[in-house]
């Protein structure tokens, strides 16, 4: 046993060839750790791409797309959404809506200048060609009062075709009569909705929504009329009034 | 005319510390016949102690004791230093190396019973040694003084608080002072530098002058018994029968630790030692301290045990382990030495090697931490997303918001404290699901006070999705409870999801 | 042993050396026998060994010895701290040394919620001290190392703690908030939590 563990080892060269394959290991320095490979303090990640998929990509999707959050990825809403804009909902959230603050308390959350990472990331990640939508596009925000009943034709006309007529789902589109789904998006996201869809879940634009025999795109008036319809469906106790544990001032 | 100067030189030596007869016993004291190959372990030990020592030495020369500079000094060590990331990659490797090596020492001689008459003290300093060893490791994982060695000192000084009477006191001395802060890691760096190699080299010094003196125990053979009366001139007869230390037995443990001191190196060569934690930052919660691998199980073990035994676990357990393993000796110390004929302990060995390999891996996995970052960072699978009703869609965001995903996992993905929710609409009702949300239960926070009934409504509706194509959603087993939360608009939810079945 | 007398003229006679026994001393060096010189010097070096030890042991339990009590400790503005959240606020240990650098500072959880009504929580999780990591969304602190959870208002909601977060005494002062810190809180050594 032993001497054949000796002849095995002392055997034509080996003793040099060990030596080698040793020398070489060390030389090759493969175990040499890398600066890169060290993990940073979280306020010093300033790459877009780790920043978006720690914070963002559980609601909002890997790509931005497919998350059950509205999509990021989406060309026309990177078209009409401002930067400020994005920085803000990012920073504070939206009170009262499922989307929280990430950059209110540093040291919990992301800095400001992480949030211009992800603000300018996004940007940079999915650029939205400006001939891809020509004309004058519908405001992101508005501050215009709509009118339901009005809003109701327009429903009848955009919506009621995937989503009822009383907006009680079909086979193609789910219910959004619904008290719960009303009571937890705001206005801004009903408009959102409205103008962009939801191309990545099959829901058309602003400018699909109404087929043929008009087929032509929504208004501003009609969409601002449309999201006046949807917030009159919340039931009595409205969604101003729902307490948001841990949201930020608005 | 070579051969004669160096002789001259080594008779010069001679002369002075007359030190041959010495050295020639040792090489040819003789042991007894078929030890075979597992002898091996102590010696291998002790070559990866010396470089310890070795290396020990070497990063002394750059490395810092203070919290300030300690995690640059290893960074400097690591990525500028020549050859410094072999060196620390050498230490490291080494000194767990050298806790495999000393378990299988240990299981070596507890298996062959070769600590019984008259080898018991060899035995019972052993066991010391084995403690400094465990010293050596936790307080070199506390001079790193990366995150883990930082919430490290804190679980430690939290056991230590835990004494009846002088806990704080004990925390204190932990400490040095009323934080953790630079005399907590002077104390640690004095411990591991200067105290364990003192205590460890004393008192491998009498384990090996014991060793030496009561010599090595013969392979046991059924039924060969160990009596004291006897045992001294049985143990005669088979050193008759032996063979010199030298050159058989010896070579062996030469082979033995040279191979093992290559796989040392080639592993530190190849696979180095990173920095894979932050530096001690008691700012940075974003920690998720675990520590060693020779402290999984304990890790573990505090996790898993009930709290009424958990102060037992962290104040009583250690030091019964101790005082267990240097009573061994004294209840079992003669009588039959193969591990055949001694079934309860060999069973025992096979037990506890389960068990520590069983809690060390689920302390690696650590399946009761929440995933932190899975609420923000972990996306609901795509093939779930497409499906959904806006409601569903509006309660998958609450699954997430409301930090659900930390405990739970989808398709895998996820934390695992709580069960993966992937088929959980098979289990339970809509009604049960709405229970279990608010009232929590089992290790669930309650979440009454932290959803509205829109969100518990949305998050149900979306839960009651979750169920594989063609396989129904359970169906309440009694009358469903009709209320605010549960009642709701479920005949909608319901109709999308018989359109998706069919 | 009774080392006061003996040990002069035992120490002069031996350096005086050799076997020279003169009758006329009261003690002579016949009559400190082997034993005798083995016990009084014995005695002598641990009388010795004692005297060095004690300070030296002092030295090393002076944490113990000298506990520096917690003092107020300034963590911000009555503003910084919005109503009805919970924000990670760090500061300066009292008890810091020069070359503590980054571990010279703390971290708390400031839960505000109406007015002045305050609840400031330490960053150790009760069981074994890990760092609870704060969930505003569902109000739950969380930790790490072995999960336990607690409530928004430090009480324990799941898992292994055997009670809930520390909490730190507070008071306000001129608009500015602060809170009674300087040790690391144990089971059996709380934060004072009264102001």
């Amino acid at each position: 046993m032993l001497d054949q563990a000796l002849s095995f080892i002392v055997a034509r060269g080996r003793p040099i060839s060990i030596a080698a394959w040793c020398l070489c290991a060390l030389l090759a320095g493969c175990g040499q750790p890398n600066r890169a490979n060290q993990p940073l303090p979280p306020l010093d990640v300033m790459a877009f791409q780790p920043l978006f998929q720690e914070n963002c990509a559980g609601c909002h999707g890997t790509t931005g797309q497919m998350g059950p959050a509205p999509p990021l990825n989406d060309a026309l809403f990177l078209r009409v959404v401002t930067d400020q804009e994005l920085n803000e909902v990012i920073k504070n959230g939206r009170p009262g809506t499922l989307m929280p603050g990430f950059g209110f308390n540093p040291g919990l959350t992301l800095s400001a200048k992480q949030v211009d990472v992800l603000v300018k990331g996004i940007r940079a990640e999915w650029p939205s060609s400006p001939r891809e939508f020509s004309g004058t596009l519908p405001p992101y925000a508005t501050d215009a009062k709509g009118d339901a009943t009005r809003g109701a034709q327009a429903f009848a006309l955009a919506c009621a075709r995937c989503h009822g007529a009383k907006g009680e789902g079909t086979d193609t589109a789910g219910a959004i009569n619904d008290g719960a789904f009303l009571k937890l998006v705001s206005d801004q996201f009903l408009r959102r909705i409205v103008i962009t869809g939801r191309p990545d879940l099959g829901m058309p634009d602003y400018r699909q929504q109404i087929t043929e025999p008009e087929a032509r795109a929504l208004t501003d008036q009609e969409i601002t009329d449309i999201v006046a319809l949807l917030a009159s469906w919340r039931t009595s106790d409205s969604f101003a009034q729902e307490p948001a544990p841990g949201a930020t001032k608005p | 005319m070579k051969r004669g100067w160096v002789l001259q030189t080594l008779n010069w030596f001679e002369h002075r510390l007359g030190m041959r007869d010495q050295v020639l016993e040792a090489l040819n004291h003789p042991v007894p016949k078929n030890t075979g190959w597992w002898y091996v372990f102590g010696s291998a030990s002790v070559t990866l102690l010396t470089i310890q020592l070795l290396t020990g030495v070497l990063l002394t020369m750059v490395y810092v004791p203070t919290p300030d500079l300690a995690y640059q000094t290893i960074e400097y060590i690591s990525y500028e230093q020549f050859l410094g990331w072999y060196v620390r990659a050498v230490h490291s490797w080494s000194g767990n190396a050298m806790m495999v090596m000393v378990l299988l020492h240990m299981t070596q001689v507890y298996l062959w019973g070769a600590y019984k008459y008259p080898r018991e003290l060899t035995w019972v300093v052993g066991c010391f040694l084995f403690v400094f060893l465990l010293g050596f490791l936790f307080s070199g994982q506390v001079l790193r003084f990366d995150s883990s060695s930082y919430w490290g000192i804190g679980v430690g000084a939290a056991m230590a608080g835990r004494v009846p009477l002088i806990g704080p006191a004990l925390v204190h001395l932990l400490l040095g002072g009323e934080t953790i802060g630079g005399e907590t890691l002077s104390r640690f760096y004095a411990l591991h530098v200067f105290v364990l190699p003192a205590l460890l080299l004393g008192f491998l010094g009498i384990h090996l002058l014991l060793v030496m003196r009561q010599g090595v125990s013969a392979p046991p053979f059924p039924a060969k018994r160990t009596d004291k009366e006897t045992y001294d001139k049985v143990y005669e007869r088979e050193l008759a029968e032996g063979e010199p230390f030298a050159p058989d037995p010896l070579a062996k443990d030469v082979i033995f630790s040279a191979l093992i001191v290559l796989v040392v190196f080639v592993l530190a060569a190849v696979y180095g030692v990173g920095l894979n934690e932050l530096p001690a930052d008691p700012t940075i919660i974003n920690a998720n301290p675990r520590p060693d691998w020779p402290f999984l199980p304990l890790f573990a073990l505090l996790s898993l045990c009930p709290p009424w035994m958990e102060t037992f676990v962290i104040l009583v357990l250690p030091v019964a382990g101790f005082a267990f393993l240097v009573s061994i000796p004294f209840v079992s110390g003669t009588g039959e030495r193969s591990p055949w004929r001694r079934p309860v302990g060999t069973i025992g060995v096979v037990v506890g090697v389960v068990l520590m390999i069983v809690l060390g891996w689920l302390g690696a996995v650590a399946p009761w931490s929440p995933a932190m970052e899975a609420w923000s960072g972990t996306p609901i699978p795509e093939r779930m997303v497409e499906s959904l009703s806006p409601t569903q869609l509006v309660g998958a965001v609450v699954f997430q918001n409301k930090n659900c995903r930390n405990c739970h996992a989808l398709d895998g993905q996820g934390g695992t404290r709580g069960p993966d929710l992937t088929t959980v609409a098979t289990r339970l009702t809509k009604e049960e699901l709405v229970r279990q949300v608010v009232q929590g239960g089992g290790n669930m926070p309650a979440y009454g006070k932290q959803l509205s009934s829109a969100n518990v409504e949305a998050l149900v509706a979306f839960l009651a999705t979750l169920h594989p194509e063609g396989i129904a959603p359970a169906k309440p087993s009694v009358e469903p409870i009709t209320g605010p939360l549960a009642g709701g608009d479920n005949a909608k939810d319901d109709k999308t999801e018989v359109a998706r079945d069919q | 042993m009774n080392s006061e007398h003996p040990t002069p003229p035992c120490c002069n006679s031996s350096g005086s050396g050799g076997h020279g026994g003169s009758g006329d001393a009261e003690v002579t060096l016949a009559s400190i026998t082997r034993r005798g010189i083995l016990l009084v010097s014995g005695a002598l070096f641990a009388l010795a060994g004692l005297i060095l030890a004690i300070p030296l042991v002092g030295y090393i339990i002076g944490p113990i010895m000298r506990r520096k009590e917690d003092q107020w400790v300034d963590i911000g503005a009555l503003e910084d701290f919005p109503e009805n959240q919970t924000l990670l606020v760090d500061f300066e240990d009292p008890d810091r040394r020069p070359w503590d650098g980054m571990t010279g500072k703390t971290s708390c959880y400031v839960r505000r919620l109406q007015g002045e009504n305050f609840q400031v929580f330490s960053i150790n999780c009760a069981h074994l001290g890990c760092p609870v990591h704060w969930f505003p969304e569902s109000g739950l602190f969380m930790c790490p190392c072995h999960g336990g959870v607690y409530y928004e208002d430090g009480g324990r909601a799941s898992g292994p703690p055997p009670r809930g977060l520390y909490e730190y005494a507070f008071r306000l002062e001129k608009g500015r908030m602060l809170v009674r810190a300087g040790h690391l809180p144990t089971l059996q050594d709380t934060m004072k939590e009264t102001s």
